[in-house]
C-alpha cells in the first residue's frame, strides 16, 4: 500500500519528464495520493502502537542492517495525511508555468514523493535520502520559476540546507556509533524499542544531541539558523512555498520526535556552558524564534515575507512542546506540526493567488480585496485565525497542549519562564497577522483589487478542504490525538 | 431532558451560525429566520433552566483526552449565577435580534451579520455555561473573534477595520495574562474545573505571593474583556460596529463577561487582600476617568460607551470590595438599561440617517415620542433615580464600599454624580430644544420591531431592581448576599443627593444651548491616553520591530550568513589572483621553482 | 690542444638551454617562443648524447639508452611542432596576432 503511495508521484513525475502528460495527469496523481492516504488513515488500527502497513526488502549491504523498508505509525500517518492534502492543494492552486510546464509539474510531484518517502521510511538511511530527494526539486523550482531575486534565494537555500543536511548526517553517524555495537541498526522500528531508550550512556548523549538538534534545527529554521527561510519562501513559486513550509520543513521536527526524544532523553540536562544546560540553550533559541522573529515579522511590509517569517516563528512553539519532554507537550507539538502545515499552506496559497492577480505582494498596494474575492478573503481570514491560535482551529488545541505540557513539570527552571514569555508571542502573532489581513482584505478596495476574479469550482473545494481539516482538528482534537498517543507514549517510555 | 438542556441552549446558535455562514448566506430572509429561531430556542431553554430543581447541573464532553495526566473538558454547568447571565444574554440577545431585522434591513451583508451574531451568542453562552477555566478561555477567545467580525462588519470603512483590529489586539493582551493565570492555577492545584479548584484551594493559599500573582493574572483577562484601565481604549472605538452590536456586545453582555468571570473565581481572589485592593482601585479609577471622559463627548454612541466603561469600573470595584453579588446585581440591571439606551440611540441614528453628533440633533422629543420616553427611563435608571433599577444595584455596591474603603466609596459617589450629569446633558441636547438640522426636524419613530424591544427593556429597567423580581432571578441565597452589608440610611441619601446635584447642574448648564458651553480638552481627548498608547506602541513595539527587522536583515543575514559565505568567496578570490593568465609568467615561476628546488637539493 | 671533456659539452648544452629558456620567458612573439622551446629540447638532446658518449660501459660500447631517448625526443618534438604550428596558425586566423600579450582571455 505504502509502496503504491510512493510510486504514484514518482511514476507521474517520470512520465512528465519523458514528455507524456500535463497538469491533468499531475492532478490525477495528487488525487490518487490523497485517496490512498485516506484509505490508509481509515484502515490504520489506532489502538496499537508500532508500525503498520510495513514492507521491507532484504538487506541492501552485507554486514549492515540496511534495507528499504516502509511503514507508518500514528505520527507518520498524520504527517502523511498532511502531505497528501497539502500536495493536493499545491497542485491544484499552482499557477500555470510559462516555461517548461512539464518539468514544473514533475518537480512538484517529486517533492511530494520525497516527503512521502521520508515520512513512510522505516529505515534511517532512506529517511535521510528521501528528504534530500525532496530538496533537489525545491531548489530547482526556486531557481527556475521563482520571483524576485530567485537565483540568490535558490543559492542561499541550497547551500544553507545542504550545510544543515551535512551536520545532520554527522549527527546521525555519531548517534549510530554512540549506540553500543550489538544494538546498532538503521531500522527505526528497532531504534524505537523500549530497551533502546536508555542504552546510550548519559555522558555520551550530548554530542549527537547537539549535532542532531543543530542539523534538524537548520532544516526547521530554528533561530539563529533561520535566514534561509524568509527569502527562500518569498521567492519560491506558490506550490514550493506551500509544500516546503507546510510539509517538508516538518521533517526536522519529525526527526526530533523520532530520534532525539527517545534515544537521547537525558542530553538536555547536561551542562554546555557554565551552568547553562543544553535544554536551556534550546529554549533560548526557540524564544528567539517566538519573540525576536515575531518582532521581525511585524516590521515586514510584504505579505509573502509576513507569512514566511510567521512560519519561522511558529516553529518555536513546536520546539517548546518538544522541549517539554512529556506526553502533553509532545502531542501538542505533533498536532501543531499538522495544524501549522495546513494553515501556512492555505496562507501561501492565498498569497500566491494574490500575486497572480496583482503582481506584487506589497501590503501598501493592496486593500479591500474581501469585496471582490470573498472566498479568498474568507480562507485567508480562517487561516489567519488558525495561525494566531483561535479556538475552533487545530492550532489552538495544539498550542494549548504545548503550553500546558511545557508548564507541567519543570525539567529545567527556565522552561516555565520560557512558556510565559512565549505566551506573549500569541499577542505578537495576532498583531502582524491581523495587520496583514487588514491591509490586504479590509478597507476601501483599491482600483486593481476591485477587478479581481475569485477562485472557482474545484480550487475552492481543495482550499476549503485545508480549512475543513483545521476545523476538524480544532473541534475534535481527541480524534487526531488518538492516533498520536500510542506512538508518543512509546517514544517517552 | 435536564442534561440535554444546556447543550440545547449552547448549540442552537452554533448550528445557526454554521448554517447561515456556510449554506444560507445567499438567502437573507432564511438567514434571519434561522438566527432568530436559534436565539429563541436558547431563550426558551434559559427560561426553562429556572425550573430545574437541582442547584447545580453539569454535563461534559471530553475535548482533549490524554488519559489520566491531562484532560480538557467542555463541561456545562447551570447554577444560580449562570441562570442570571443566561437570562441577560438570551433575553437581550433575542430583543437585539428582533431589532436588527429592521435596523440592518438595507445592509447588503445581512446574512453575514446574523451569522456572526449567532456565533457571538454561541461564544457568550459558552462563557456563561463553562464549568472550567480552560473552556471559559476557549469561549473567551471566540467572543473576541465574533466581536472582531461584528465591529468590522462594515470592513470597507478604514476606521471600522482599524477598530476591529484594535479591539482584538487589546483583548489579546488581557488574554495573555488570563492564560498565564490558568497555567499557574493548573500547575499548582492540578485542576481546571471551578469546583475542583475550590476543593484544592488550600494548595494555592499556602503560598500567598503565588496566589496574588495568579489572581492578578486572571484579572488581566477581565481587564481586557471588561475594558478596564489600562486596556479600555478598544471599547469606544468598537462603536464603529452596527448599533445593535454595540447594545448587545459592547454594553450588555461581552464586556460584562469580565465581571462574571471575576464573580466566578471570587473564591480564588478573596484570600488575597492585595489582589482585591488592586482590583478595587483599578475599577474605581476606570469608573471615575471614564465618567469624566463621557462628559465631553459629542458622539451619542461614544457618550454611552464611556458610560459603559464607567459602570463596568464600578462593578469591578464592587468585586474588589468583596461585594461580588452586588456587582452581579448591577451587571444584571445595567444590561437592561444600557441595552435600552444603545437601542434608543440606534433608533435615533436610524431615523436621522446615520447622524451621530448630538449637537446636530435636538427637539427629538416631539418627533420621536416613544423613543424619548424609553430613553428617558433608561437615563433615569442609569443615573440612579430612586425606585428604578440602577438605584438599587448601585446602592448595593456603594454600601459595600462604604463599609470597606472610604476612598472607593467617595470615588463611587463622584462617579454617580458625573453619571447623572452627562446622561442629563445627553438627554437635553438630543431630545429637548429645537432641531438643529433638517434631518433632526424630520425625525420619526421607528417600526414596531424596533420600538417593541425598547418598550420591553424600559419595563425591565424599571422592575429589575425590585426584590421580588431580582430574588426570583438570583435565587434566594444569592439575593441575600447582595444585601449582605449592613444598611445605613446615609448611603441612599448621599446617592440621591448626588443624583439631584448632577441632574440639576446639567439642566442649568445645557438647557437651551446650541453648542457646548464647557470645553475641557483633557476630557474630550480622553486624557490623551490613545495618543499616549500610539506613541508607546510606536516607541516600543514598532521600534523594536524595525530594530529586529534591521538586525535580522543586516546582522544575522548580512553579517553572519553573508559573512560566512563571503569568507569562503574571499578565499577563492585570493587564490584566483595567482591565476594571472600570462603563460610566460607561469613559465618563469616554474623555472624559479625548479631552480629553488635544485638549489635546496644541492646545498 | 686540450681534449674535449664532458664538462665542455654540458656547458654548451646549459648555455643553449638558458638561451632557450630566456627566450621563452622574454620574447613576445609566439613563433619565437616556440623556436626557443625547440632550442631547449635540443640542449637536452646535446647533453644526452654527450652523456652517452662519455659513459662507456665495461664492454667498451657507449650507453645507447641516452641515444634512444634522443631519438624519442626528436620524434615527439616533430609531432609537437606540427601540432603547435597548427595551433599558432589557427590562433592567427582567429586573432590576427601572434603576440602573447594580446592573448589573455583566460585571465580573469
Amino acid at each position: 500500500m505504502l509502496t503504491i503511495l510512493l510510486l504514484v508521484p514518482i511514476l507521474g513525475a517520470v512520465s512528465l519528464l519523458l514528455g507524456k502528460g500535463d497538469r491533468g495527469l499531475t492532478k490525477i496523481c495528487a488525487l490518487l495520493q490523497t485517496a490512498l492516504t485516506l484509505t490508509i488513515w481509515f484502515a490504520y488500527d489506532r489502538t496499537k502502537a508500532g508500525y503498520q502497513f510495513t514492507f521491507a526488502s532484504d538487506p541492501l549491504l552485507p554486514g549492515l542492517d540496511l534495507r528499504f523498508s516502509l511503514g507508518v505509525d500514528g505520527l507518520s500517518l498524520l504527517l502523511l495525511l498532511l502531505s497528501a492534502f497539502v500536495s493536493l492543494a499545491a497542485v491544484w492552486l499552482a499557477p500555470k508555468a510559462e516555461k517548461r510546464p512539464q518539468l514544473y509539474d514533475a518537480c512538484i510531484l517529486l517533492i511530494s514523493a520525497g516527503v512521502t518517502g521520508a515520512f513512510a521510511s522505516q529505515d534511517l538511511f532512506f529517511f535521510y535520502a528521501f528528504h534530500e530527494l525532496a530538496l533537489i526539486p525545491t531548489f530547482l523550482m526556486i531557481g527556475l520559476w521563482g520571483s524576485g531575486e530567485r537565483q540568490a534565494a535558490a543559492w542561499k537555500i541550497t547551500v544553507y540546507l545542504a550545510l544543515g543536511s551535512i551536520i545532520l548526517l554527522i549527527g546521525l553517524v555519531d548517534l549510530f556509533l554512540a549506540i553500543p555495537s550489538p544494538n546498532r541498526s538503521f531500522d527505526l522500528v528497532k531504534l524505537q524499542q523500549i530497551e533502546m531508550h536508555h542504552l546510550i550512556p548519559v555522558a555520551k548523549q550530548l554530542r549527537p544531541w547537539c549535532f542532531l538538534t543543530v542539523g534538524f534545527g537548520i532544516l526547521v529554521s530554528l533561530f539563529p539558523f533561520h535566514s534561509w527561510a524568509p527569502t527562500g519562501y518569498a521567492s519560491a513559486p506558490t506550490p514550493v512555498a506551500m509544500l516546503h513550509s507546510g510539509v517538508l520543513k516538518k521533517f526536522g521536527l519529525y526527526g526530533m520526535l523520532r530520534l532525539v526524544v527517545p534515544l537521547l532523553p537525558d542530553a538536555g540536562k547536561l551542562p554546555v556552558y557554565s551552568n547553562w544546560t543544553a535544554m536551556d540553550l534550546l529554549l533560548l533559541a526557540l524564544l528567539g524564534n517566538i519573540l525576536y522573529i515575531g518582532l521581525v515579522t511585524i516590521a515586514q511590509r510584504k505579505l509573502d515575507y509576513v507569512i514566511a517569517y510567521s512560519s519561522v516563528m511558529h516553529m518555536g512553539y513546536i520546539f517548546l512542546g518538544i522541549a517539554s519532554l512529556n506526553l502533553i507537550g509532545l502531542t501538542g507539538s505533533a498536532l501543531l506540526m499538522f495544524a501549522h502545515g495546513l494553515s501556512v499552506a492555505a496562507l501561501f496559497a492565498v498569497a500566491g493567488a494574490i500575486r497572480e492577480r496583482e503582481g506584487s505582494l506589497s501590503l501598501d498596494r493592496l486593500g479591500g480585496a474581501a469585496k471582490s474575492v470573498p472566498f479568498l478573503g474568507i480562507c485567508f481570514a480562517m487561516a489567519t485565525f488558525a495561525s494566531i491560535g483561535l479556538p475552533g482551529f487545530a492550532n489552538f488545541a495544539s498550542e494549548t497542549m504545548v503550553f500546558f505540557g511545557a508548564f507541567k513539570d519543570p525539567g529545567s527552571s527556565f522552561i516555565r519562564t520560557a512558556t510565559i514569555l512565549s505566551l506573549w508571542g500569541v499577542v505578537i502573532s495576532a498583531v502582524y497577522m491581523l495587520r496583514a489581513y487588514k491591509s490586504a482584505f479590509l478597507g476601501a478596495p483599491t482600483e486593481s483589487s476591485s477587478k479581481w476574479a475569485d477562485l472557482t469550482g474545484s480550487s475552492k473545494l481543495v482550499l476549503g478542504s485545508l480549512i475543513t481539516l483545521l476545523l476538524l482538528g480544532g473541534f475534535f482534537p481527541k480524534y487526531f490525538i488518538s492516533y498520536l498517543k500510542p506512538t508518543l507514549e512509546l517514544a517517552l517510555r | 431532558m435536564d442534561h440535554t438542556l444546556p447543550w440545547l441552549i449552547l448549540l442552537a446558535p452554533l448550528l445557526s451560525a454554521i448554517l447561515v455562514l456556510l449554506f444560507a448566506h445567499r438567502s437573507k430572509s432564511l438567514s434571519v429566520s434561522l438566527s432568530l429561531a436559534a436565539v429563541f430556542v436558547s431563550l426558551i431553554g434559559s427560561l426553562m433552566a429556572f425550573g430545574i430543581s437541582p442547584e447545580a447541573l453539569s454535563t461534559t464532553f471530553t475535548w482533549i483526552d490524554l488519559g489520566p495526566i491531562f484532560k480538557l473538558n467542555i463541561g456545562l454547568k447551570i447554577d444560580a449565577l449562570t441562570k442570571v447571565m443566561l437570562l441577560v444574554v438570551t433575553g437581550i440577545g433575542a430583543l437585539v435580534h428582533i431589532y436588527s431585522t429592521v435596523y440592518m434591513a438595507e445592509d447588503s451583508a445581512k446574512s453575514r451579520f446574523f451569522g456572526s451574531l449567532s456565533l457571538f451568542m454561541f461564544s457568550m453562552l459558552g462563557i456563561v455555561l463553562a464549568d472550567n477555566l480552560a473552556m471559559m478561555f476557549i469561549f473567551w477567545e471566540l467572543v473576541g473573534v465574533s466581536s472582531f467580525l461584528l465591529i468590522g462588519h462594515w470592513y470597507t470603512k478604514e476606521s471600522a477595520a482599524k477598530a476591529a483590529n484594535k479591539a482584538f489586539l487589546t483583548n489579546r493582551i488581557g488574554d495573555f495574562g488570563f492564560m498565564a493565570g490558568i497555567l499557574l492555577v493548573w500547575s499548582t492545584t492540578g485542576a481546571l474545573g471551578f469546583s475542583e479548584i475550590q476543593n484544592s484551594i488550600g494548595k494555592l493559599t499556602e503560598n500567598p505571593t503565588l496566589l496574588t500573582i495568579t489572581g492578578l493574572c486572571l484579572f488581566c483577562g477581565a481587564v481586557g474583556k471588561s475594558a478596564q484601565l489600562p486596556l479600555h481604549v478598544w471599547l469606544p472605538d468598537a462603536m464603529e460596529g452596527p448599533t445593535p452590536v454595540s447594545a448587545l456586545i459592547h454594553a450588555a453582555t461581552m464586556v460584562a463577561a469580565g465581571v462574571y468571570m471575576l464573580a466566578r473565581i471570587f473564591f480564588l481572589l478573596e484570600p488575597s487582600a492585595i489582589a482585591l485592593t488592586v482590583i478595587a482601585w483599578i475599577g474605581a479609577i476606570t469608573a471615575l476617568m471614564a465618567a469624566l471622559m463621557a462628559t465631553q463627548q459629542n458622539d451619542i454612541k461614544r457618550v454611552l460607551a464611556y458610560s459603559t466603561l464607567s459602570q463596568l469600573g464600578l462593578m469591578v470595584a464592587g468585586i474588589g470590595v468583596g461585594a461580588w453579588a452586588a456587582s452581579m446585581f448591577h451587571l444584571f440591571t445595567h444590561a437592561f438599561f444600557k441595552a435600552l439606551l444603545f437601542l434608543g440611540s440606534g433608533a435615533i441614528i436610524h431615523a436621522l440617517h446615520h447622524e451621530q453628533d448630538i449637537w446636530k440633533m435636538g427637539g427629538l422629543k416631539s418627533t420621536m415620542p416613544k423613543t424619548f420616553i424609553t430613553f428617558l427611563i433608561g437615563t433615569l435608571a442609569l443615573s440612579g433615580f430612586p425606585g428604578l433599577a440602577g438605584f438599587f444595584s448601585k446602592d448595593a455596591i456603594l454600601l459595600s464600599a462604604y463599609h470597606k474603603s472610604s476612598g472607593i466609596f467617595v470615588v463611587g459617589l463622584v462617579t454617580s454624580l458625573l453619571t447623572a450629569f452627562y446622561m442629563t446633558r445627553l438627554l437635553i441636547v438630543t431630545f429637548l430644544g429645537k432641531g438643529r438640522t433638517e434631518a433632526a426636524k424630520h425625525g420619526h419613530d421607528c417600526p414596531a420591531q424596533m420600538t417593541l424591544p425598547l418598550i420591553l427593556l424600559a419595563v425591565l429597567s424599571v422592575i429589575a431592581g425590585y426584590p421580588i423580581f431580582a430574588e426570583f432571578v438570583f435565587g434566594h441565597e444569592n439575593f441575600h448576599a447582595v444585601h449582605a452589608a449592613p444598611h445605613t440610611i446615609l448611603v441612599p441619601i448621599l446617592a440621591i443627593g448626588v443624583f439631584i446635584i448632577g441632574t440639576a447642574s446639567a439642566l442649568a448648564i445645557y438647557k437651551g444651548k446650541n453648542n457646548d458651553p464647557i470645553r475641557i480638552s483633557l476630557f474630550s481627548n480622553r486624557f490623551y491616553i490613545d495618543e499616549f498608547y500610539a506613541a508607546l506602541i510606536a516607541g516600543t513595539q514598532d521600534m523594536l520591530a524595525s530594530l529586529s527587522g534591521w538586525i535580522d536583515r543586516y546582522l544575522v543575514d548580512g553579517v553572519i550568513v553573508r559573512g560566512l559565505s563571503g569568507a569562503a568567496q574571499g578565499t577563492g578570490y585570493l587564490f584566483r589572483l595567482l591565476q594571472f593568465g600570462n603563460l610566460q609568467g607561469y613559465a618563469f615561476l616554474f623555472g624559479a621553482g625548479v631552480v629553488t628546488v635544485l638549489y635546496l637539493l644541492i646545498k | 690542444m686540450n681534449q674535449l671533456t664532458l664538462n665542455n659539452y654540458l656547458l654548451a648544452s646549459g648555455l643553449l638551454f638558458t638561451l632557450g629558456f630566456a627566450g621563452v620567458l622574454l620574447r613576445r612573439n609566439i613563433i619565437i617562443i616556440f623556436m626557443c622551446l625547440e632550442l631547449m629540447l635540443n640542449a637536452a638532446n646535446l647533453s644526452l648524447v654527450a652523456f652517452s658518449r662519455f659513459h662507456v660501459g665495461a664492454d667498451g660500447l657507449p650507453n645507447y639508452n641516452a641515444q634512444v631517448l634522443v631519438f624519442f625526443i626528436i620524434t615527439v618534438a616533430a609531432a609537437e611542432v606540427a601540432v603547435g604550428l597548427a595551433i599558432i596558425v589557427a590562433l592567427y586566423r582567429a586573432r590576427q596576432t601572434t603576440h602573447v600579450e594580446d592573448i589573455q582571455s583566460l585571465k580573469f
